[in-house]
C-alpha cells in the first residue's frame, strides 16, 4: 500500500520532464541523435577513417587553437571591460555596455563583411597595410579577430554581474591598508572572479569552436590554411559528402558537451562556495 | 564511544576523498596536456623543417572531387619524381561567381578555374589581373568542357525528352543562381540556344522558351554543387546542370537520377587563370608546372575518367558514359560570352523573362 504510493509520487514527479522530453525530441534531441547516427552510418571504421584524413585532422587542430586564442585574448579583454564599466563612472557608460554587448544580435555574416570592408584590400586599414605587404583578411589572423569580436559579450556577460555583485567595502578595506591598486585586485577582486572567468572563457572557447557566419567570410575557406571545422562540415555537405561531415560534427557536439559540462560543474562548485563563504 | 567513530569515518573519508580528486585532477590534466600536444603538433619547431611548398588554387565548385583525388595527386607524383620536392595543395571551391568575389577581395589564390571566362574577364575588370592572361595559355585557357544536360528522376515520371518538355504545368526544377554560379549562366545560354537553334522556329522561340523554363524554376541554389545536392536530397523533378556532375552522381552509385540528352545543348568551357600577381618569384617555375600539366594527356585522361570532356578530342571515346548530341553548339555561336552576357543574360533573361514572371 504504502509502497505504491511511493511509486505513484514517483511517476507524477517524472511526468513534467517525459513531457519536456517528449516536446524536445523532434525540435532539439532527434536533429542531434541525427548527426551520430549519419557519422556512424557506415560503421566504426568509415567513422574513424572519414576522421584522420589530412584536411580534418588540420580543421580540427586549427579550430582548437583559435578557440583557445580567442578564450585567453577575450578573457584579458573582457575582464577589464567589465572592470571599466562596473568600477569606473563616465558619461555614457550604460550606451558603451549596450554597444559591446551588440555583436550576440548581429549577425555574423554582417560581422564577416564588416570586417573585410575594414581590413581588406579596399578598406580604410587594408589600404593602409598594403604598401607594407600586410594583408590581414583570408589568413588565420582574419579568422582570430573575426571570433574575438562574436564571441566578445560573452565574458562581459559573466564577469560584469559578479563585479557589479561584489560589495565595494573590501576594496575600500584594502586601499585603506595601504593596498596599491593592482593589489587590491590581485588579492580581492580576482578570487572573486575565478568562477566567472573560467565561465566565460568556456563559453567564449565553445562558441569560437562553432562559429561559422563571419569566418566564412573572412577565411577564404582554404583547405590546409584557413578552413575551420565548422567550415569543412559545410562544404562536405555541400558536396554531399553527408557521412564526412557528419563524423567531425560528432566530434565538435562530443567536444561541446564536455565543454558545457566543465561549465555546469564549475558553476555548481563556485555556488556552493559561495554559499559557505555567506555563512 | 559513538562520536569517536563517527570522526575516525569522517577522517577516512576525507582522505579517500582528497586521494581520489588528485587522482581525478591528475587525469583531467593529463588529457588537457595530451589534446594540446596534438591540437600544435605540426606547429612544433622539430615538424617545421619539412613543411611542403604550397600552390593555392581557387576552382568552380564541382571541380573539387577531380582535382583534390585526380589530377594533384598525379601532379605531386611527378613534381616529385623530378625535383624530389613534396608539393601540397591549398584549395576551395564554391560557385563559380562566388569565388571570382573571393578573389576580388584579394584571397591570395595563385591560380583560379572558373566555369565561364565571364568571371575571368570580371577579374580583368577589377584590376586582380592586369592583362587576359588566359589567352595565352594552350585552348584560350580552356582546360576541359561539358555540355548541359537535364537529370530527371528516375523512369522520367513527367516525360521530359528535351529543355521543351520542362515548361510544361507542374515540373519543378531546381536550377542555378546566375548571381553566384557559372553553371547557372550556362544553363540559361543552353535553354535559349536550344530554342532559337530549333529548325523552323520563330524570332521569340528563345525568350519564350526561357519564360517557360523559369516559370518552373523552384529553387536557386548557389552552386552547381548544391544544386546538386538539393536534387539529391530528392527536391524537384528535373535539374538542368553538368553532364559531368550526372555521370560523376551515376558513377558513385546515386541511382535517384537519370539524364536526358537535349537535341541540341552547349558544351561549356571552363578557364583557367593564372592570378600573376599572387605568385612570387621562387614558385613562378612550380606553378607553370602545374598550368602545363593540367593540358598534359595523363590529367586530360583524368578529367575524361570523371566526365569531363577532355578538348583533346581523340581520349573522348574512352568514357562509355558519355551521351550523344545531336546538335551541340559552343559560346563563340553566340559571339562569345561578352556579347552573350548582355544580349541572352542581361537584356533578355533578367530585364525581359524575370519581369514577366514577377510583375
Amino acid at each position: 500500500m504504502n509502497q505504491d504510493k511511493v511509486f505513484n509520487r514517483k511517476i507524477s514527479s517524472m511526468l513534467p520532464a517525459g513531457f519536456l522530453v517528449l516536446v524536445l525530441l523532434p525540435l532539439l534531441l532527434l536533429p542531434l541523435a541525427s548527426v551520430f547516427i549519419y557519422a556512424l552510418r557506415g560503421g566504426l571504421g568509415n567513422f574513424g577513417a572519414s576522421l584522420i584524413t589530412a584536411d580534418v585532422l588540420f580543421a580540427l587542430r586549427f579550430s582548437l587553437i583559435i578557440a583557445f586564442a580567442t578564450a585567453v585574448i577575450n578573457a584579458l579583454l573582457g575582464t577589464y571591460a567589465a572592470y571599466v564599466l562596473s568600477k569606473t563612472r563616465f558619461p555614457g557608460r550604460e550606451q558603451l555596455g549596450i554597444v559591446l554587448n551588440l555583436p550576440v544580435a548581429i549577425p555574423n555574416v554582417v560581422v564577416g563583411t564588416s570586417l573585410l570592408l575594414l581590413w581588406g584590400p579596399i578598406g580604410l586599414f587594408g589600404q593602409m597595410l598594403e604598401p607594407l605587404g600586410i594583408q590581414p583578411m583570408f589568413t588565420p589572423a582574419a579568422v582570430l579577430l573575426a571570433h574575438i569580436f562574436v564571441t566578445f559579450p560573452y565574458m562581459l556577460g559573466t564577469v560584469k554581474p559578479v563585479l557589479d555583485d561584489l560589495e565595494t567595502t573590501y576594496e575600500e578595506a584594502a586601499y585603506t591598508m595601504g593596498a596599491s591598486r593592482w593589489q587590491t585586485f590581485l588579492h580581492i577582486v580576482f578570487p572573486a572572479l575565478k568562477g566567472g572567468l573560467l565561465t566565460g572563457s568556456l563559453l567564449t572557447f565553445a562558441h569560437s569552436l562553432g562559429e561559422f557566419g563571419a569566418t566564412v567570410m573572412v577565411s577564404g575557406n582554404l583547405r590546409l590554411r584557413t578552413q575551420t571545422a565548422p567550415l569543412y562540415i559545410f562544404s562536405q555537405f555541400e558536396s554531399g559528402n553527408i557521412q564526412a561531415a557528419n563524423s567531425v560534427a560528432a566530434v565538435l557536439a562530443i567536444l561541446s558537451f564536455i565543454l558545457f559540462s566543465l561549465i555546469l560543474f564549475l558553476a555548481a562548485r563556485t555556488g556552493k562556495k559561495g554559499a559557505q563563504r555567506g555563512k | 564511544m559513538e562520536a569517536k567513530k563517527e570522526k575516525l569515518s569522517m577522517s577516512i573519508h576525507t582522505a579517500s576523498s582528497v586521494k581520489y580528486r588528485l587522482v581525478r585532477r591528475t587525469a583531467a590534466a593529463c588529457i588537457m596536456l595530451a589534446l594540446v600536444l596534438w591540437t600544435i603538433w605540426p606547429w612544433l619547431p622539430s615538424q617545421r623543417s619539412n613543411r611542403p611548398r604550397t600552390i593555392v588554387l581557387y576552382g568552380f565548385s564541382i571541380l573539387e572531387p577531380v582535382i583534390t583525388r585526380g589530377i594533384f595527386p598525379a601532379f605531386q607524383k611527378k613534381w616529385m619524381a623530378e625535383t624530389g620536392q613534396s608539393v601540397e595543395l591549398i584549395s576551395s571551391f564554391g560557385g563559380s561567381g562566388t569565388v571570382t568575389n573571393q578573389l576580388i577581395m584579394g584571397v591570395p589564390a595563385e591560380i583560379a578555374i572558373l566555369s565561364t571566362e565571364l568571371d575571368a574577364q570580371r577579374l580583368k575588370k577589377a584590376g586582380v589581373i592586369r592583362t587576359e592572361t588566359w589567352k595565352e595559355l594552350p585552348h584560350k585557357g580552356v582546360i576541359n568542357r561539358t555540355p548541359f544536360i537535364i537529370q530527371v528522376r528516375p523512369g522520367n515520371p513527367k516525360k521530359i525528352h528535351d529543355f521543351s518538355g520542362l515548361i510544361q504545368p507542374g515540373v519543378r526544377i531546381v536550377h542555378t543562381d546566375p548571381l553566384t554560379s557559372g553553371a547557372a549562366n550556362w544553363a540559361i545560354v543552353a535553354e535559349y540556344g536550344a530554342a532559337v537553334r530549333q529548325p523552323g522556329s520563330g524570332p521569340d522561340a528563345g525568350r519564350s522558351m526561357l519564360r517557360g523554363i523559369w516559370r518552373n524554376v523552384v529553387v536557386q541554389a548557389g552552386s552547381g554543387r548544391a544544386a546538386r545536392t538539393q536534387f539529391d536530397s530528392g527536391f524537384g523533378d528535373a535539374l538542368i546542370t553538368y553532364e559531368q556532375d550526372a555521370i560523376w552522381s551515376l558513377s558513385r552509385g546515386s541511382s535517384r537520377l537519370e539524364i536526358v540528352y537535349p537535341r541540341s545543348t552547349i558544351l561549356s568551357e571552363h578557364t583557367v587563370v593564372v592570378i600573376d600577381s599572387h605568385v612570387s618569384g621562387k614558385e613562378e617555375k612550380l606553378i607553370k608546372a602545374f598550368v602545363d600539366f593540367l593540358w598534359s594527356e595523363e590529367a586530360q585522361r583524368i578529367f575524361v575518367e570523371s566526365g569531363f570532356r577532355s578538348v583533346d578530342e581523340r581520349l573522348n571515346s574512352s568514357n562509355p558514359r558519355f551521351g550523344h548530341i545531336h546538335d551541340p553548339f559552343f559560346i563563340d555561336d553566340f559571339g562569345g560570352w561578352q556579347k552573350a552576357k548582355l544580349s541572352i543574360i542581361d537584356d533578355i533573361w533578367r530585364n525581359r523573362v524575370l519581369k514577366e514572371l514577377k510583375p
